[in-house]
């Protein structure tokens, strides 16, 4: 092959990478093969004036810089530094250079920090707007999450009250010792117009049969049975002929009282004299002396079994104030609360959320003997701020 | 810094040496920008799409060496090392401020093979300058300027054929010098 025919085998093959066309380089010879890449090369070599220029303004620059510089340290080494023309001409020519490198550099300065390129979008890798917004939206959410939940823990935190209430059964610092073992009460009648007159009532036995009846209605009851009250066996009345209610002032005409369902007196359901159930006096759920059992005695505690815990009132958390509540309740024969009464009060509205709440209790009713019977108890409110 | 700087003049390498007499003397950068343009150049060049877009940047490299060259500190890598970590930073700019990937290959300074290249090319553009005025002049306008055969025979006097021995030539002298030197 002839030097000719390189030269033009190098021509072509200038002539396409020009095109842009690399397809040339191949399939010509070797030699020119190695020619051509040299070309491709060639191609990024800066322009020949370029170099030049860019040194004269280096240079210019670098005078610029040299020039301040001594001047700088021959004011400062000369200590005459009372040459007030000199070094504002300095400083002004420092200016000069800092504002001509500012608007070179201005580029770059107007370029963001460069943190997080892919945020800005400026980076190696382009911004997919959904993803972005997204991403801010996720991060905004969760940053107003951990706000919202911080201050609410934090308001949470300094009010969230604590209240503990406990059923207490002695009751001994709110009611004077009992001077029996129990308490109780109950009342009865038949409908008569007069007044129940006076005598004893039956004897106590742990269950009734027939409620004490001071005028026989029925004179030959095909079952006879001895009428009795309920209560301690052991609690005994003087036993005389005549039955009657022993508190009653009216000594006759013989009458079983104005009450009901059986019984002496102006009360019901089979006791004596005015309560209600088949005990005597003016309590009820039987026994005697009035008012309902307390614990002991064989009279059993009642047991809460639905006990929601009072709300504290919102003048006490304000105030922070901490306080026991102490309510005297009777639990009935069914379980249920009555009488509920304050007997230690917490105040500031405390008393009355206790009271509300242990409205809604339901117990496992006191029991006498196996049976249950009304029972009165403490139940303690403890209020608390944590 | 005026202590550092007699220290190294006096146990510096030469490279040392000639960053220590810039920053006594600004001018003597001079001898650092001789030494490296054709590096910075290559660098750059390889990055963007256009020989502007070049120019431009190489000049931003350097202004800013000069103006901050207070603050290069001898690590035992080599000056160009700094030059190319400003020019690095400079093109992540660029291309952050035009929101977009540049249509040239973004090639990272560590990647197997590209230093070489820069290397290659510094060289080559160094040969340019050592050969024959006419090939030399050939050679800028052919390829650099990427003129047409006849517009060069036109501006030079010559006539095709003679403009197609003398790129031939020039183009076997700077392969010749490239084996000289080992690239």
């Amino acid at each position: 092959m002839s030097d000719l025919s390189l030269v033009d085998q190098l021509e072509v093959g200038i002539e396409a990478l020009h095109a842009g066309d690399d397809s040339v380089q191949p399939a010509c010879d070797p030699e020119i093969a190695g020619l051509l890449s040299l070309v491709s090369q060639l191609r990024t070599i800066p322009r020949e004036d370029f170099k030049a220029r860019l040194q004269a303004d280096l240079m210019e620059a670098a005078e610029d810089i040299g020039g301040l510089a001594a001047d700088a340290v021959e004011i400062l080494t000369s200590g005459n530094t009372g040459d007030h023309g000199r070094i504002l001409e300095t400083v002004s020519r420092r200016n000069a250079l800092a504002m001509r490198y500012n608007a070179a550099a201005k580029d770059v300065e107007d370029v963001p920090f460069d943190l997080l390129p892919t945020l800005s979008g400026g980076g190696e890798y382009p911004v997919r707007r959904g993803s972005f917004i997204a991403s801010l939206a996720a991060h905004a959410a969760a940053l107003a999450l951990i706000v919202t939940s911080g201050i609410w823990a934090a308001g949470r935190g300094e009010t969230r009250p604590q209240v503990n209430s406990v059923v207490v059964t002695d009751i001994s610092y709110v009611l004077p010792p009992a001077s029996t073992e129990s308490r109780g009460g109950g009342g009865g009648g038949d409908q008569d117009k007069l007044k129940v007159s006076k005598g004893n009532p039956p004897r106590f036995a742990r269950e009734q049969i027939a409620p004490p009846t001071i005028v026989v209605r029925t004179e030959r009851p095909k079952l006879p049975a001895e009428p009795t009250v309920i209560g301690p066996p052991n609690l005994s009345f003087p036993q005389t002929s005549q039955l009657g209610d022993p508190l009653s002032g009216v000594l006759g005409p013989l009458s079983n009282g104005t009450g009901s369902e059986g019984g002496m007196g102006s009360g019901d359901r089979g006791g004596v004299g005015p309560g209600r159930g088949p005990g005597v006096g003016p309590g009820w759920g039987g026994g005697f002396g009035g008012g309902p059992y307390v614990v002991g005695g064989g009279v059993m505690a009642p047991r809460a079994i639905y006990s929601p815990e009072p709300e504290y009132s919102e003048e006490a958390r304000r105030v922070k104030y901490q306080a026991v509540a102490v309510l005297q309740v009777v639990v009935d024969a069914q379980g249920r609360p009555r009488d509920i009464r304050v007997a230690r009060s917490a105040g500031m509205g405390l008393d009355e959320k206790a009271m509300e709440a242990v409205r809604q209790w339901r117990f496992e009713p006191g029991t006498k003997d196996g049976r249950p019977v009304a029972v009165v108890v403490n139940v303690e409110v403890n209020f608390r701020l944590y | 810094m005026a202590e550092n700087v007699l220290k190294v003049l006096e146990n510096g390498t030469d490279e040392q040496l000639r960053v220590a007499a810039a920053l006594r003397d600004p001018a003597l950068f001079a001898d650092l920008y001789e030494s490296n343009f054709d590096r910075v150049y290559a660098y750059v060049a390889r990055r963007v799409p256009t020989r502007q877009d070049a120019e431009d940047l190489t000049s931003e490299v350097f202004h800013e060496a000069l103006r901050n060259l207070g603050l290069f500190e001898w690590r035992g890598v080599p000056f160009a090392a700094w030059l190319l970590g400003i020019a690095k930073r400079r093109l992540a700019n660029e291309w952050r401020r035009n929101g977009k990937k540049l249509e040239v290959a973004r090639d990272n300074l560590e990647e197997a093979g590209i230093e070489g290249r820069i290397e290659e090319t510094a060289v080559l553009s160094q040969l340019v300058e050592e050969l024959p005025s006419d090939q030399r002049r050939v050679i800028r306008r052919r390829f650099v300027e990427q003129k047409s055969l006849r517009e060069v025979a036109e501006e030079l006097g010559r006539s095709e054929g003679a403009i197609k021995q003398l790129q031939y030539r020039a183009l076997q002298n700077l392969r010749s010098g490239m084996g000289k030197r080992h690239v």
